[in-house]
């Protein structure tokens, strides 16, 4: 067996059970608050996203999307109090 | 994990609207009973129509239908194959819903003389009632909810059924925010999950950029199999022609009475009704396949005034970021035709026919289990299907707790599903969920999508089946990602049901639904039959048939064959714009 078959043959095995390497990546995200009009401590939005993809951001205590999953269906711009929310079609989409 | 353990009468799984009138109805007839209604989201934007409705789609209006003409109808559109009984059933129950959401304050579009404003939108039949004013809808049922006293149970996520010997015992499952895991012991549960609206992936390649509400993962449909229940019409896909990219519907049940329709790239129409059926979407696919592709919705030759009307009712129910969609695009309705495309797949009984078996009184083949709305088989059911049927499984889960005892907790079924919710927990830095999820809904369309072969069918089969083994590489960091990770396995489920059901009914049937290039005619000497899924003794799924059971309205067979003339006889010119410029 060529050197590099047995080279290929040790990659190939040890590829098999490996564990995950992971990357952190940048995503542009459709659910944008005004942190100059959202109010600290209130969770409408975060109540009304059917996907549960909002959250309190802990740096800012306001709310932000957490999770790259919106349905665009505009739940917490139109519950939003303060009208602090725009949503955008999601960029695959737009 | 914590446990809370919670005894229950009736408990609901789902709040969107067959789960609201089934907590409403249960609760208001058992002042003193524990009705528990679990949503995975929060009630007051859960479920298909979070943010509203645009209108009825099957209203059986006393002076403009009768029940058994909607049977006909329905019975035609689904070429034979349903239970009449429970179409039945909807048909006659559901005007006195429509009475009673008129009480309760929903705006239905009237006549001057105070009549419902019907229109006619179905190939024969006049069914569509329009709800302009429908953003509120869901917040009037969350009213209604909160005022009858059922014990609501917000971003708590079902992931389990209890049994014992063969009939419901409860629900297991967790809050998908602080990862308790929630024990409920229940003589009935009524599972209104919604559709499978996670299977295909859209066009553009966004997971969550689906027809369905992305909540809707087939929850359902995976809890009743690993109950036991059986499931019918798998083969059946939902299929819908919707607005390209944006993936929401066009909507021929707005625009349609109204003047819009779907034409080819000729401007020319080529079908006689844009009413959702399988034998409708194989004439939108052809079209769109054939040197007149693409296909567009024409609102353009319509007077500046219907056009505002239009926007008026699209941009503000059920997806009302459509609008915004448009603008960004540079389309406007006066000017421009509107790119259409087909949707991913999906598993929906409330638009074609996939989903638990019931009867006419909601009961699934589980003793003590019951379902309602989109995934439950009862064929192009529609929201007042889903509110209609929430209220039918209240009434019989009502009767049956009299006879039944408080079912014991079996503590290993408790303890096994513990376990399997805290292995992806334990593994947070194994494959993300979405790369999971992307890959198997990849695969979906790629090998499930119709037109179907069995070479094709086969190759997805495996695929699902190696991805059983790939989810014990899936890592949850939190309880959100645990939440996904779940509703995987039920994608996974669904994916797997969806190929062996297509890949059992050696015919072709449902227009486009099921479409087998390998057995392209339709033979009913053969599958004239329910095909259904269940899981058999030993663990895996059986595929098997059910007789259709005698027809209640019966039909000729020339009517039988009234939805396989959808395409127009001789080309059509296009239509110019009316109104002010005419």
């Amino acid at each position: 067996m060529s050197e590099i078959d047995h080279r290929e043959r040790v990659k190939s095995d040890q590829a098999k059970r490996i564990g995950n390497a992971h990357t952190s990546g940048r995503f542009d995200v459709p659910v944008v608050v005004d942190l100059t009009k959202c109010i600290t401590g209130c969770r409408i939005c975060i109540d009304s996203c059917p996907v549960d993809c909002l959250a309190v951001n802990p740096e800012t205590h306001k709310a932000h999307m957490k999770h790259d999953e919106c349905w665009y269906c505009l739940a917490c711009e139109l519950d939003c109090p303060k009208d602090a929310i725009v949503v955008k079609i999601p960029f695959l989409l737009r | 994990m914590d446990d809370s353990i919670t005894d229950a009468d009736i408990v609901v799984v789902g709040g969107g609207s067959a789960g609201c009138t089934a907590a409403i109805r249960a609760q208001e007839h058992l002042p003193r009973g524990r009705v528990v209604l679990l949503e995975k989201a929060h009630i007051k934007r859960s479920g298909a129509i979070a943010i509203g409705m645009d209108g009825l789609n099957n209203a059986i209006i006393p002076g403009h239908a009768t029940p058994e003409q909607y049977v006909k109808e329905i019975t035609m559109a689904n070429d034979g194959i349903v239970n009449q009984e429970s179409v039945l059933a909807y048909a006659q129950k559901s005007f006195a819903m429509i009475q009673k959401l008129d009480r309760w304050g929903v705006k239905f579009q009237k006549t001057e003389t105070g009549d419902f404003d019907v229109k006619k939108v179905h190939h024969n039949g006049t069914y569509v009632l329009p709800m302009p004013e429908g953003y509120d809808l869901k917040k009037i049922l969350t009213r209604l909810i909160k005022r009858a006293g059922v014990r609501i149970a917000n971003r708590v996520m079902a992931t389990r059924l209890l049994t014992e010997r063969g009939r419901v015992a409860g629900v297991l499952g967790f809050d998908v925010r602080d990862g308790h895991f929630c024990v409920i012991r229940a003589k009935t549960v009524i599972l209104c999950c919604g559709a499978s609206g996670r299977l295909g992936l859209p066009a553009s390649g966004y997971l969550y950029g689906t027809y369905e509400n992305p909540a809707n993962a087939g929850d359902g449909y995976s809890l009743a199999y690993h109950a036991g229940a059986e499931l019918t019409g798998i083969e059946c896909f939902q299929i819908n022609p919707l607005i390209k990219d944006y993936n929401g519907p066009a909507c021929a049940y707005v625009t349609g009475p109204l003047g819009g329709h779907t034409v080819n790239a000729h401007g020319h129409r080529f079908i006689q009704s844009d009413y959702w059926s399988g034998q409708m979407m194989l004439e939108f696919y052809r079209e769109l396949h054939s040197p007149n592709g693409p296909v567009y919705l024409k609102l353009n030759h319509l007077a500046p005034e219907t056009l505002t009307e239009i926007e008026r009712v699209l941009h503000r129910t059920e997806r009302p970021s459509r609008g915004r969609f448009h603008e960004g695009r540079g389309t406007h309705y006066a000017d421009d035709l509107v790119e259409m495309h087909i949707s991913e797949i999906g598993l929906c009984s409330g638009h074609s026919a996939s989903g638990v078996w019931v009867n006419e009184h909601g009961e699934t083949t589980v003793p003590g289990l019951y379902a309602a709305g989109d995934m439950a088989c009862v064929p192009h059911n529609y929201l007042l299907g889903a509110l209609t049927y929430g209220e039918i499984c209240a009434d019989r889960a009502l009767s049956y707790i009299g006879g039944v005892a408080e079912p014991a907790l079996d503590a290993e079924q408790v303890e096994r599903e513990r376990l399997r919710l805290l292995k992806p927990l334990g593994r947070a830095t194994g494959i993300p969920h979405h790369q999971f999820e992307y890959k198997i809904r990849r695969l979906v369309n790629d090998y499930l999508q119709p037109p179907k072969t069995a070479a094709r069918l086969g190759i997805g089969l495996s695929h699902f089946m190696r991805a059983e083994e790939e989810l014990e590489q899936v890592g949850a960091a939190n309880p959100h990602e645990l939440m996904r990770v779940i509703e995987c396995h039920f994608i996974r489920d669904c994916a797997e049901m969806a190929a062996r059901a297509s890949l059992f009914r050696t015919e072709s049937r449902w227009g486009l639904y099921h479409y087998r290039l390998d057995y392209p005619e339709m033979n009913d000497d053969q599958w004239f039959v329910h095909v259904n899924v269940a899981k058999g003794q030993d663990g895996r799924m059986q595929l098997f048939t059910r007789p259709v059971a005698p027809y209640v309205v019966a039909l000729s067979d020339d009517e039988m064959k009234g939805y396989h003339r959808l395409r127009i006889a001789a080309p059509a010119a296009p239509v110019e714009r009316r109104g002010a410029e005419a």
